[in-house]
């Protein structure tokens, strides 16, 4: 009877431990969590950073195989974007000016500045529940939690969580993602989201409350961009293009479908912008 | 705790390729897991003290840039590795197919409990099924390829740090 007793215990005794250590993981302090997440994500970021450090000697060593002709003939080009990036450097000098000119004639509190942190990307994690990148730049550089993420398409999407030298950033085509945006041309607010990203698809996103009188498809699709509202991104960046729009079941409002930039899933360098002035 | 230490290593190698592999389907839209491969071979052949410290620290790895709860993976894979312990007696545990199958049926039991856990942060989370099914059909291919060589990478590496679980029985 003892034995048979002993026996029984022996094979319950795995899920009493495994019940132990939930219950005291459950009850374990919110810093301890925190801090064992931080630490087991600094473990691993070496060999993400390594990896993409490897990626980039690997393109270097790609590029040094281009002829010198190529060469002269990509530094040519790259001179004639650069006279024309000059003047419109100046253009948007002068604008700012006016701009700013204009705010303290209309006594308007001043607009954001923004750094410019450009960043490698290291990793991406593109699931069906959330679409994350990781960058090679942290805390070391200033990056701070919220800031906005760009690209020459657009928006990329927020700076979610920040460590020593990397940071992971939250993608416009990530569903648990929210954007006030506004349609080019029009002021009136909307709300984007991220929504499901299908298997060899494109990532898509969907926008609510728009009004009834926004008209907008793939023939003639609208530009989406962002209103400035809410703080985090400066206005008039693109999200992407509005395909379709239909009555939403309340009838007050539309709801449509957004297709976002193809190249959001293939980025090898995004800009964070760091405001200069935080809080 | 020596073959605790070199089988967690072992799982760190493997959470790097996982990265670097999704991060390179991710132009695809493809997202591989893995979870079987982390319990599979700790549950099967360590003692359960060391089994189940490999298995939970692996899921605090998987833990650590997911953006759930931190402890989710932990937690499931504690659980996958007790259910299995308690059944591998009954295992051809030796048989490299009999370790693939179970990595198989843990990395399917593992992607659905997940899935389930986490579709709340999915607004339309029934329109999200298709996809995780593609995933899930990419997944067991992956961890079916890469099974047998991963059993012997940690395998050999247990061998190689004198830490074999068959030398101490």
């Amino acid at each position: 009877m003892r034995i048979g007793q002993r026996q029984r215990f022996d094979q319950a005794r795995p899920f009493v431990v495994l019940g132990l250590a939930l219950a005291a993981w459950l009850v374990a302090p919110a810093a301890v969590k925190s801090l064992s997440r931080a630490s087991f994500f600094e473990m691993t970021a070496p060999v993400a950073a390594a990896a993409s450090y490897a990626r980039d000697l690997q393109g270097f060593w790609a590029l040094r195989l281009h002829s010198k002709d190529e060469l002269i003939e990509a530094g040519r080009d790259m001179a004639r974007l650069d006279a024309s990036y000059s003047i419109a450097v100046q253009q948007n000098g002068e604008l700012k000016a006016q701009v700013e000119r204009l705010q303290d004639l209309l006594r308007m509190p001043p607009s954001e500045h923004y750094r410019f942190e450009h960043a490698r990307v290291v990793q991406r994690d593109f699931s069906a529940w959330w679409q994350r990148m990781v960058i090679r730049k942290g805390s070391d550089h200033g990056i701070p939690v919220g800031a906005p993420v760009v690209f020459g398409g657009g928006v990329v999407g927020r700076v979610a969580e920040v460590h020593a030298y990397t940071s992971v950033v939250e993608l416009i085509s990530d569903p648990g993602l929210r954007i006030a945006a506004v349609i080019d041309g029009d002021t009136r607010p909307m709300s984007y989201q991220g929504a499901e990203n299908p298997a060899f698809g494109e990532a898509r996103g969907v926008i609510e409350f728009v009004p009834l009188d926004v008209y907008s498809g793939s023939n003639a699709p609208k530009r989406l961009a962002t209103s400035g509202l809410g703080g985090v991104y400066p206005a008039g960046l693109t999200i992407g293009r509005i395909v379709h729009v239909e009555p939403s079941q309340d009838g007050l409002f539309k709801t449509g479908e957004v297709e976002l930039d193809p190249r959001l899933a293939e980025l090898k360098e995004v800009t964070v912008l760091v405001p200069s002035n935080p809080g | 705790m020596r073959g605790a230490a070199v089988l967690f290593l072992t799982l760190y190698l493997l959470r790097a390729m996982l990265s670097e592999a999704n991060s390179a389907l991710s132009g695809a839209h493809i997202w591989l897991f893995s979870g079987g491969l982390f319990v599979a071979y700790a549950a099967l052949m360590l003692p359960f003290r060391q089994g189940i410290a490999v298995s939970a620290l692996g899921g605090l790895l998987c833990d650590s840039l997911a953006p759930v709860a931190f402890g989710t993976h932990a937690a499931l894979f504690s659980v996958a590795h007790v259910v299995v312990f308690n059944v591998r007696e009954r295992l051809q545990r030796d048989e490299t197919a009999v370790r693939v199958a179970v990595a198989l049926i843990l990395n399917l039991a593992l992607y659905l409990a997940l899935s389930f856990a986490r579709n709340r942060l999915v607004p339309s989370g029934a329109t999200v099924w298709p996809r995780l099914l593609w995933d899930l059909g990419w997944s067991e291919a992956a961890v079916a390829l890469v099974a047998p060589w991963f059993f012997a990478l940690q395998a050999r590496s247990l061998e190689l740090a004198r830490a074999n679980p068959a030398r101490g029985a």
